[in-house]
């Protein structure tokens, strides 16, 4: 393989939403054990990138109201350029992931993540994470909130939306 | 050969070769490719961001031929096509086989556009220039203090607005009383200045038709900007935020003001300076005190209206001194709206000049004791349930938690809706496995669910519950309490049941040197002074009373096991035996 193109690092900031409630709620609400809520962001070339109600936003890493990660996992090298990645990005943001696409348990951070992460490393996030809409619908207590929890838009404040018409 | 027959018309393979091929079946979708390179044809996924083909190409081609192919499927140059795959950029170069792509694979493409600004530059650039501008803003002319108080709840709501719009609503604010992250209470005011400086930002956010919704319903927005701290000190300070709130229409007005950043932005700098000024004058900040104490009393009526129906009121009693006027000094420093509400409650209302009716039933919900419970009623129904003692002793034991649940995302909106929603509340219940065997209990909890709802949206509530020594102080309580029942029922007779009367009788408190009288429902009769004061000492001498329950009831255990015993003596008859334990001993012997 070519070693000679520069390689960018890239990395998995995985955040627990209910900061330590699921893992000890989980058991007694829905009757399995979940260790957390997870939004996920994608850290690439110094920024921080991820999927919420507003679109793709961006932001410096751990810079959103959530504070720092709760796990960081590293995704591997990529030699996809910023520029290549940005144009990537803008292209996303104007197709599947603009802002009213965001789907709470179908079409969520995690799934752009998932997504982006392929792109760069070739290689998915873990499958804990992608696991969770399934794992969460599949009892009865996530069958009952479902028409709630789908009307919720998570997105961090803290970002700047990535506008896709905009080249920015 | 032909590998597969899945027709898929959106992977016609061009012109060219299909002349090539000669036997050009439309439907099949791989052909044999008998070019200069020969191998098996595999078929390889592109993804764009925005669509993805299925290309057939041979495994050993090169990547330029590959990018031939795509050019021809996407429309685009070849020298726009990156392909990349497991984050590798494929250069021309290159094989297939190089890169490892296999049949069925995905390989990436971006399509570069002719616009190639360095992107990553700027996004950063465009974030920082904002901050930047918001620090350099200049002041206008200031403007009477009402103007001021007005603009002041509309410089609160921009902070808001952002917030509401990315579903956190106020518990951002929370989050932040609760982290004290300098990192966090940097990155609100950034936001806030570049809000204020990004004046299309705001009106975007104005736009948002969510946004409008929730300025159209002014209880949820009074609601709203009372739960943020901030404003609880602006409103500590000014207190005609506080009928600005209680004015719909002044409220509307203030949000169309809102739309004028720069000018908010001023409002709240000589806001501020005028209050400094005024803390400054001696016995002002007093006087600034009772003013809210004064317009506290009927917001808080109207909150306690809320919780008239309350079925913790009928438990428990009245409140613990709420109409006593305090006849020792009161050493008890200024209250903590965030403290716990043992303490501080007795003394907000000893403090002020306007003293606080007391209601028969619940406590009155003040700013300390926003949760309207008097904790002589915490010991029971719901929370007597081992499941919740449980959960309850989860949260004190960690008090990140509750504060962490309450800075959850959803939490609020899924509280709202919740409690909007009560038949769907007591359903997700229903099937909680916490109450699933326990009619009773669910039913308990059913007849008090819309209350707890409505106590949970009370933004005090959730200020109470982020406090963990507030937790902690409940489950003492409640501990304290269950003691009591244990050991002295007869005390406080119904006390378990919902339609308990009060106690009438009144005791002295119990300890000497105070003066107060205690309820009789206060456990265990003692006044809120000597209970405060030997909080430790409470918490050994619960442990103690505990013990000596036990002792009695071992006592007891081993007595009647004694007599067991004797009885079956030699006998093999224990079941006869217990089974007409009921029986004289004549009439046992005569079976």
């Amino acid at each position: 393989m070519d070693k000679n193109a520069t390689q960018y690092n890239v990395q998995l900031y995985v955040y627990d939403l209910s900061r330590g409630m699921a893992r000890s709620l989980s058991p007694i609400m829905l009757g399995k054990q979940l260790d957390g809520i997870w939004h996920t962001a994608i850290v690439a070339y110094g920024d921080e990138f991820f999927f919420g109600g507003e679109g793709i936003s961006s932001c410096s890493p751990g810079g959103t109201m959530l504070g720092p990660p709760d796990t960081v996992v590293e995704l591997g090298e990529t030699e996809v350029s910023e520029e290549i990645f940005m144009d990537y990005l803008s292209a996303l943001g104007e197709s599947a992931y603009r802002g009213d696409r965001y789907r709470l348990f179908e079409h969520n951070c995690n799934t752009f993540t998932n997504e982006v992460a392929q792109f760069m490393t070739g290689r998915s996030i873990p499958s804990y994470i992608t696991d969770l809409p399934s794992e969460v619908l599949s009892t009865p207590f996530g069958q009952i909130l479902r028409p709630i929890l789908d009307s919720i838009h998570i997105a961090p404040p803290g970002g700047n939306v990535i506008n896709g018409a905009r080249n920015m | 050969m032909i590998r597969k027959l899945t027709p898929d018309p959106s992977c016609s393979i061009g012109g060219i070769k299909m002349a090539d091929q000669g036997a050009a079946d439309p439907g099949n979708n791989n052909n044999n490719k008998p070019e200069a390179s020969e191998g098996t044809i595999i078929k390889v996924t592109v993804k764009t961001p925005k669509d993805k083909e299925e290309i057939a190409i041979a495994e050993d081609a090169s990547v330029t031929q590959f990018k031939e192919e795509i050019s021809r499927r996407f429309k685009a140059k070849q020298d726009q096509l990156v392909l990349i795959f497991a984050g590798k950029i494929l250069k021309d170069g290159d094989s297939l086989s190089q890169h490892g792509i296999k049949d069925g694979l995905t390989v990436h493409l971006v399509i570069k556009t002719a616009h190639k600004a360095g992107d990553g530059g700027s996004t950063s650039a465009s974030s920082s220039t904002p901050t930047q501008a918001g620090n350099t803003s200049t002041s206008s002319p200031g403007t009477n203090s009402s103007s001021t108080a007005g603009s002041t709840g509309t410089a609160a709501s921009p902070t808001q607005t952002p917030n509401i719009l990315t579903g956190f609503g106020d518990l951002s604010g929370l989050a932040g009383l609760g982290m004290g992250s300098a990192n966090f209470m940097e990155l609100q005011q950034q936001m806030q200045r570049q809000l204020m400086s990004n004046p299309e930002m705001l009106s975007q956010i104005m736009e948002n038709p969510l946004v409008q919704n929730m300025m159209s319903n002014p209880d949820l927005m009074r609601q709203m900007i009372m739960a943020n701290p901030q404003m609880q000190q602006l409103m500590e300070r000014n207190p005609e935020i506080s009928h600005m709130l209680n004015n719909p229409e002044l409220m509307r007005q203030t949000m169309e003001l809102a739309r004028n950043p720069a000018m908010m932005q001023e409002m709240m700098r000589n806001q501020d300076r005028a209050l400094s000024n005024l803390e400054s004058i001696p016995g002002g900040y007093n006087a600034l005190r009772r003013m809210y104490t004064d317009i506290q009393e009927p917001m808080f009526s109207a909150a306690r209206e809320q919780f008239g129906n309350n079925p913790f009121s009928a438990l428990g009693g009245n409140s613990e001194s709420g109409a006593q006027p305090s006849r020792t000094e009161n050493r008890e420093p200024l209250p903590n709206p965030w403290g716990p509400p043992n303490s501080s409650n007795p003394s907000e209302s000893g403090g002020a000049p306007t003293g606080s009716t007391s209601t028969t039933g619940g406590t009155n919900p003040s700013v300390s004791n926003p949760l309207g419970i008097n904790p002589g009623s915490l010991g029971n129904g719901m929370f007597n349930s081992p499941g919740m003692q449980s959960l309850m002793q989860q949260i004190s034991e960690n008090p990140q938690l509750m504060q962490n649940m309450l800075s959850a995302p959803y939490m609020r909106s899924m509280m709202q809706s919740l409690s909007q929603n009560p038949e769907l509340a007591s359903q997700v219940l229903m099937n909680n496995p916490l109450f699933a065997g326990n009619p009773q209990l669910q039913d308990q909890f059913r007849s008090q669910l819309p209350i707890f709802l409505q106590q949970m949206q009370n933004p005090e509530a959730l200020s109470v519950m982020t406090n963990p020594r507030a937790m902690q102080a409940l489950m003492q309580i409640q501990q304290g309490l269950q003691t009591l029942q244990t050991e002295a029922p007869g005390l406080m007779p119904g006390w378990g049941h919902a339609n308990r009367e009060p106690s009438l009788l009144t005791k002295q408190c119990r300890n000497k040197r105070c003066p107060a009288t205690a309820d009789a429902t206060d456990a265990p009769d003692v006044c809120w002074r000597r209970r405060r004061n030997c909080r430790r000492n409470w918490r050994r001498n619960c442990r103690r009373n505990c013990r000596r329950n036990w002792r009695r009831n071992w006592r007891n255990w081993r007595n009647w096991r004694r007599s067991w015993r004797r009885k079956c003596n030699g006998t093999q008859k224990h079941d006869q035996i217990l089974h007409l334990s009921h029986l004289s001993k004549k009439e046992q012997k005569v079976q």
